[in-house]
């Protein structure tokens, strides 16, 4: 029994690494490649170069899309979780008639391919005049970002004994003092968590991006427009500062996220 | 340790336990246990949460594995034996019904994983549905149950086998104090009737006493005694016994030498007393022992009457049905829980901080032998 | 309770409210609207026209983009959630909790990192003078042809989804009763059939939902097709981009994302009125 037991452990370990394996290698694979002097990388590998970073160094087309994608992604990090805090919060205190209308209109555009979202806000967005400018972008980053937000910030108002905020009423502070003082305090790591997964999810969405905006490139538009043109490896340099930064995010949002006792033990 | 005499000369027992160790890591759960289960025996096995006496039933039911010893079921050795390779149907805690399948399919269950044909699974399961008085919920979801159905449910579901064994795990942990006593005499009832043997882990001294034939209690990892309820009520092996129980009084003492109506004369703490020589046979003086009075076997007497005891004051008292308990504090600090009725009390006139004289007669005075070896 | 709503609650409730009513829910009404409208001179007009319905809905091309894109978002989701159990069912039965939550953590990460970017690098893996065929080439085998084909376009959906299928199937595996897995092998029921007589009918709202998601993403998704499917046939959000770009058809290519939204919910809907049936009256 116990040698039995050994050697299925040991295979659906086997499986668990071929799974990170498969999910990680084309991360990893783009930090190989844009190391690499092959134009078109395969095995064995080429020489090391750092020839692609220097490119996109020199471009004054892919800074501009960085500063841009910046830009957008710090205001729609703030938007988002603005709009998501409050949703959690309504969520957390308030039974209304329409509840479940106002949760789903919260939370489903995730569900909606960006493909169809990008289609129906660029004809709707042009038609009030609002396409082809870096508003665009926002207004379409925050409605993809926000339910991210508050699913997070509602999940850590779960954790909240709901009896903090009545002693706090009971000690004479009022809604807005107990916002200020209690709620978001206790909050905190989970906002913070937020602003970090909506500049990460707004980094990454290009496809919306590329719908909306005319101008203003932001990056992932870039790559698009590099990918449909020809096969560079400097996409895998653009590409893997992409997830170093996303990943920085995400990991940031994730240590906030970890609870006290989580982290003790 | 006492075991029951007659228990031990079975020759033939379902369940033996031979220095059973059971070690989570660093965590000793179950040390060096002992212990035989006859057949058609009702077991209890009972202590406070942590004391091993889940992990015990669990390793005989299969889902632990004793770390040393061995475990003999139905005369096989059954160490390392996966638990659905044995015949050891258990009553969860938590009752474990899969709430995906309906009653019916619960039951079925066991007869569909020995391959029973579906027409036999049907006519067996109908059968204890019947028995257990449910068979109006067979096609109902789990979910839509009451606890005391969920409890009949779980029982058929484990006996539709018809195994020699049934364990069960606090199972009425969870109803409410009236169905509870219910679910003991339909219990009660289910194993004389089957006539097999029923494991029953319980923290409560009520469930255990009421229903068990013997009673195994445990403490930290050790068995602790065994012995039908009666043999542990009147004589509690050690001390941790006689405080489980919590109704009797222990004293500390050392023996003076004979005394002159015959016994051992014993100083303890705050007073004298005599104790009957067949409770020391080969004791010695200046031995030290320690013995137990009953609180329903002390007496009270008020300061002032001849009557020679310890003096105490009284802290306070506590109604329990158509008596009270009085609790005293002795000049020395001991604390003293004294049972009496009520008219012999109102006679008395006690009130906090009353003095009284407490006393009782050389007879009913028990020796804790664990505690004197 | 219903009290009239303080200027406190509506200060919090509102903007989020607003946000999406003008921004989301509008903007898909407005997709319905215009799949009304026509087309003249590359403008479109305001209208009250089933010409374009009529002609998407009636043109083999579409039903063939359609039932290609029904197959490979399901094939994903079967072959992705069958990849995933065994993982899911490994992390959450045989880790320990600090390692538990170290692969949650591990996972959640390439969930917000650039697909494009991963489909891009994937590319490069896949094609046929790639790092996967050179590597097969040393075994004596290949090369094999992954790219533009459905192969690749299920790998890139795989690549979408696993780590969100492994997450939520963990998830769903840890709330399934430990005691009744233990109940079931007292019954005599061995290990693997616990798998498959408890285990999955505990967790099986999960699980359904976890294929739903895999499912939705690989049904929307255009990088998968476009990157590694050659764009070519066409599966319906590649159909979507393909209007949009040839001649302002926007009221056309309206149609078919309304075509794609219906079969989203009808297939969520069935999907969780599957998950959520229970047995028993």
């Amino acid at each position: 029994m116990g040698n039995e037991n050994r050697i299925i452990n040991g295979l659906l370990k086997l499986h668990i690494a071929f799974c990170l394996l498969f999910i990680f290698a084309p991360i990893a694979g783009s930090f190989v490649f844009s190391l690499n002097s092959d134009r078109f990388p395969s095995l064995p590998l080429g020489e090391f170069s750092t020839e692609w970073y220097r490119l996109i160094w020199e471009d004054s087309l892919v800074w501009q899309g960085f500063a841009n994608t910046l830009v957008v992604g710090v205001t729609v990090a703030i938007i988002a979780t603005l709009l998501g805090f409050g949703g959690a919060y309504t969520d957390f205190r308030y039974n209304f008639i329409g509840k479940s209308f106002y949760l789903a209109l919260a939370l489903l555009p995730p569900t909606i391919p960006v493909v169809i979202l990008g289609l129906a806000m660029l004809a709707f967005l042009s038609r009030v005049n609002l396409s082809g400018s870096t508003i665009s972008v926002i207004i379409a980053h925050g409605v993809m970002c926000s339910p991210f937000a508050m699913a997070i910030i509602r999940l850590r108002l779960s954790q909240m004994d709901p009896d903090l905020e009545a002693a706090s009423w009971n000690m004479g502070g009022n809604q807005w003092q107990t916002l200020c003082f209690v709620i978001i305090p206790f909050a905190k790591p989970a906002i913070f968590a937020a602003l970090f997964i909506t500049m990460a999810v707004s980094f990454d969405e290009f496809a919306v991006a590329w719908f909306v905006s005319g101008l203003n490139e932001t990056l992932p538009v870039k790559i698009l427009g590099f990918l449909q043109g020809q096969v560079s490896p400097r996409i895998n340099a653009i590409g893997s500062l992409a997830f170093l930064s996303s990943m920085t995010l995400i990991i940031l949002a994730q240590l906030l996220l970890r609870s006290p006792e989580e982290t003790k033990s | 340790m006492k075991v029951n005499a007659e228990m031990e000369q079975q020759s033939d027992p379902i369940v033996k336990f031979g220095n059973v160790v059971k070690r989570f890591g660093d965590f000793t759960a179950v040390e060096k246990a002992s212990f035989e289960i006859g057949r058609g025996e009702f077991l209890a096995i009972m202590g406070s949460s942590g004391c091993g006496k889940t992990t015990t039933l669990r390793m005989l039911a299969g889902l632990e594995d004793p770390s040393e010893g061995t475990i003999y079921l139905d005369g096989e050795k059954v160490n390392g034996k996966a638990t659905w390779d044995r015949d050891t149907p258990m009553v969860w805690q938590s009752l474990a019904l899969f709430p995906f399948l309906t009653v019916q399919e619960n039951v079925e269950f066991a007869l569909k994983m020995r391959g029973v044909g579906k027409e036999e699974r049907r006519q067996r399961a109908e059968k204890w549905l019947e028995k257990m008085q449910i068979t109006e919920f067979a096609g109902r979801n789990i979910n839509q149950l009451s606890g005391g159905q969920k409890q009949r449910v779980a029982l058929a579901r484990a006996l539709v086998t018809e195994p020699k064994i049934l364990l069960l795990d606090e199972p009425l942990s969870a109803l409410d104090a009236h169905l509870k006593v219910r679910m003991q005499s339909v219990l009660s009832n289910l194993q004389k009737d089957l006539g097999i043997t029923f494991v029953y882990v319980t923290h409560s001294m009520s469930e255990a006493f009421s229903m068990a034939d013997r009673v195994v209690i445990m403490s930290r990892g050790k068995i602790e005694q065994i012995g039908t309820p009666e043999e542990i009520y009147h004589e509690p092996y050690n001390r941790f016994v006689a405080e489980f129980l919590g109704s009797a009084n222990i004293f500390d003492g050392k023996i003076l030498g004979p005394a002159d109506t015959g016994g051992w004369q014993i100083a303890y703490d705050g007073g004298e007393t005599v104790l009957p020589q067949n409770e020391l046979p080969d004791a010695h003086p200046g031995q030290t022992v320690t013995f137990i009075v009953s609180a329903e076997n002390m007496r009270l007497s008020l300061p002032g009457s001849d009557q020679s005891g310890i003096e105490a004051s009284v802290v306070g008292e506590e109604f329990i049905g158509g008596t009270a308990m009085v609790f005293l504090e002795t000049t020395t600090g001991q604390e003293l829980k004294v049972q009496k009725s009520h008219d012999e009390l109102s006679l008395l006139n006690l009130h906090a901080g009353s003095r009284v004289v407490v006393h009782w007669a050389p007879e009913s005075c028990h020796v804790l032998i664990g505690e004197n070896v | 309770m219903t009290k009239r709503p303080t200027l406190f609650s509506l200060i919090l409730s509102m903007p989020l409210l607003v946000w999406q009513l003008m921004f989301f829910l509008s903007p898909l009404l407005f997709l319905v609207t215009i799949s009304f409208w026509t087309v003249r001179n590359f403008q479109m007009q305001p209208d009250l026209s089933f010409a374009n319905w009529g002609r998407i809905l009636t043109r083999g091309v579409f039903w063939d983009a359609y039932l290609r894109t029904m197959v490979l978002a399901t094939a994903a989701a079967a072959i992705t959630s069958m990849i995933a159990f065994p993982a899911s069912y490994a992390i959450s039965f045989k880790m320990s909790e600090k390692a538990k939550r170290w692969i949650i953590f591990v996972l959640i990460i390439p969930f917000f990192t650039s697909y494009l970017v991963r489909v891009y690098s994937l590319q490069v893996f896949l094609s046929d003078a790639g790092v996967v065929n050179a590597a097969l080439g040393y075994l004596g085998l290949g090369p094999f042809s992954m790219l533009n084909n459905a192969f690749g376009i299920i790998v890139g959906m795989i690549t979408l989804t696993l780590p969100l299928v492994i997450l939520l199937q963990t998830f769903s595996l840890n709330f399934v009763n430990r005691d009744l897995i233990e109940a079931a092998q007292n019954l005599r029921c061995g290990r693997l059939r616990t798998v498959f007589a408890v285990i999955v009918p505990s967790a099986k709202v999960g699980l359904v939902i976890a294929a739903l998601f895999a499912f939705i993403l690989s049904f929307g998704d255009f990088v998968s097709p476009l990157y590694l499917g050659g764009g070519n046939p066409p599966t319906l959000s590649i159909m979507i981009t393909d209007i949009t770009k040839s001649g302002q058809q926007w009221p056309r290519a309206a149609v078919v994302a309304i075509m794609m939204i219906i079969t989203l919910l009808t297939v969520a809907f069935a999907a969780i009125t599957y998950a959520y049936r229970e047995r028993g009256k």
